[in-house]
């Protein structure tokens, strides 16, 4: 699953030649291999090394503070997201609906690395959620839906399907 | 017809409106890609000139000083900003930007609308029922598109309120406008930005005039009315604002703040007060009859509130009372004879310019004032009183 991300995630950069990549262990980390440098271990790492690649510093954070969020980001997709417990998820989507509340990107005012790659983690759980909780967690469906509509950035997942009117009215807000 | 802002292509097309100048640079995407979405711009734009510019104006402007200001309809225009807001947030709930899933012609033109109100009345306890909006607002002033023509932003931090000493510093003058670039600069409109955006399409006009002109508009039909005939226009200016004076007097104690604000500020070159009586008391009848008279008096003379104030006071009783007040005008004469419509009434009076520094002028004006005292020169119990302002 990781690889296709990694692929759709060279053509939203733009990346011309795709690059070889491999899987280590149970929880089948992505490695980037290299045949001049010593190859990248890890969904964070080699996004952040695509980026650079294709000359995208924008998507990497405009300040130190940015950097050090959209970094955060990345740790928490591959160490919270990745493989969570069903009985996690609502955690999570409870504290990413807060968090979002005030931001319409993860890190900043625009697009960072941490928008697609928190997308390409959640994509499974939000095409699980039932209508109601789409509604619930209205500003992660909000921003789920923004990039899922972003230019580049879905390719290799399916729309979700997100109502812009509100069906069920009784919940919180 | 003397349009500003103006556009005019390389080509010699020419157009004005803002809006419409705003939809020819715009791309594609920018008006919104479909029927559909193009009309829903199209929808938030005229939202943004109907419902927004009108309250945010009378609200923002006289924060300014460049409109005066007038507490019923800037209380109106908050409420009306209000249902804005809450309407506004309520669309932005479920979606990112305004129209479709990136920044339109929508985006810009809401936001450049909200911009004033923003930066000038809406903090932060205001603003917090509507986080969807600000969040919204947040984002399309930090796209470096539109941080190039906005450059920072700051969002108001605490309300501004009507700036009666810029309003009367920016009235008089109409040939020297520095107090305008602070506003004129980023006065938010749309067409600008999109010029920087289109480079293929040239800009012929230069940056701050739209902006700026917007501005005009309102100072000039302000400024313009009164200064036509304005009999007071060969007087120098004067410290002294009168209308600061009169807001004290109307919202203030009259005795602990008004007074004592009145003496502090009162500039003896460019005022002068005046003791004036009714010159036919034995004509006074009833005592409604009288007030009437000093009003009639106040209604004649309403060109005159600008520069003048008075307190006119009824003393005695029906068949037995006379009328007297103090009047505080702009110049050193009586006013009256300046104009026309000034005169039917200053003759039934008799009129004593008071010497500023002495003890009876700073007792009349005291007693006059605040309808209270001895009145030790009338011999007659207070009635009741009028006041000129």
């Amino acid at each position: 699953m990781a690889l296709r991300e990694l692929s759709s995630l060279e053509k939203f950069l733009g990346l011309k030649k795709p690059n070889k990549y491999s899987t280590q262990g149970d929880r089948k980390v992505p490695v980037l291999q290299s045949n001049s440098a010593p190859s990248l271990v890890g969904l964070g790492t080699i996004a952040t090394h695509l980026a650079q690649e294709a000359k995208r510093p924008d998507l990497l954070g405009a300040s130190a503070e940015e950097r050090a969020v959209i970094q955060q980001w990345l740790e928490y997709r591959v160490a919270r997201l990745d493989g969570c417990a069903k009985e996690d998820i609502k955690t999570i989507l409870k504290d990413l609906n807060a968090y979002l509340e005030d931001k319409v990107y993860l890190a900043g005012n625009h697009i960072s690395l941490a928008d697609p790659l928190m997308y390409y983690g959640l994509h499974h759980i939000i095409t699980d959620l039932a209508v109601q909780e789409k509604e619930k967690y209205l500003n992660v469906t909000r921003w789920f839906d923004h990039m899922q509509h972003y230019p580049g950035v879905r390719h290799h997942l399916p729309p979700v399907v997100v109502l812009r009117n509100r069906v069920y009215t009784s919940g919180h807000h | 017809m003397g349009k500003v802002p103006a556009y005019q292509g390389d080509d010699g097309f020419c157009l004005t409106e803002s809006n419409a100048i705003a939809y020819y640079l715009s791309n594609d995407a920018l008006r919104g890609s479909g029927a559909q979405a193009s009309a829903e711009v199209l929808q938030w734009v005229s939202f943004a000139d109907s419902d927004i510019v009108p309250p945010s104006s009378t609200w923002v402007f006289p924060t300014l000083g460049i409109m005066q200001f007038n507490k019923q309809a800037a209380e109106q225009a908050k409420e009306e900003v209000k249902r804005v807001l809450a309407y506004l947030n309520q669309h932005l709930n479920t979606r990112t930007f305004l129209v479709g899933e990136r920044v339109s012609l929508a985006d810009i033109t809401v936001a450049c609308s909200l911009l004033w109100l923003y930066k000038q009345v809406l903090e932060p306890a205001f603003r917090q029922p509507y986080p969807n909006l600000n969040r919204w607002f947040t984002t399309c002033i930090n796209q470096p598109q539109f941080k190039a023509i906005l450059g920072e932003v700051k969002l108001c931090d605490k309300m501004a309120q009507f700036d009666a000493k810029k309003f009367a510093e920016m009235q008089p003058k109409k040939d020297t406008p520095p107090k305008k670039e602070k506003g004129g600069k980023e006065g938010g409109k749309p067409q600008e930005k999109k010029e920087k955006k289109e480079d293929k399409k040239k800009e012929e006009k230069k940056p701050a005039a739209p902006a700026v002109e917007e501005m005009d508009e309102c100072e000039a039909a302000l400024a313009a009315e009164p200064k036509a005939k304005d009999p007071f226009a060969h007087l120098p200016k004067s410290t002294f604002v009168m209308d600061e004076f009169k807001r004290k007097y109307s919202n203030e104690d009259t005795l602990a703040v008004a007074i004592p604000h009145f003496w502090e500020h009162f500039d003896r070159e460019g005022y002068s007060i005046w003791y004036s009586e009714y010159r036919f008391p034995e004509e006074l009848t009833m005592a409604f009859m009288s007030c009437n008279l000093i009003t009639g008096m106040f209604q004649r003379l309403d060109k005159l509130r600008k520069n003048a104030f008075a307190s006119v006071i009824l003393f005695g009783t029906n068949n037995d009372s006379t009328i007297s007040g103090i009047w505080v005008f702009r110049g050193q004469e009586l006013a009256f004879p300046l104009s026309e419509d000034w005169q039917i009434d200053y003759e039934s009076y008799t009129w004593r310019k008071l010497d500023v520094d002495s003890e009876e002028c700073k007792t009349m004006v005291k007693e006059y004032f605040a309808w209270e005292g001895d009145f030790k020169h009338v011999g007659k119990p207070f009635n009741q009183g009028k006041v000129f302002k």
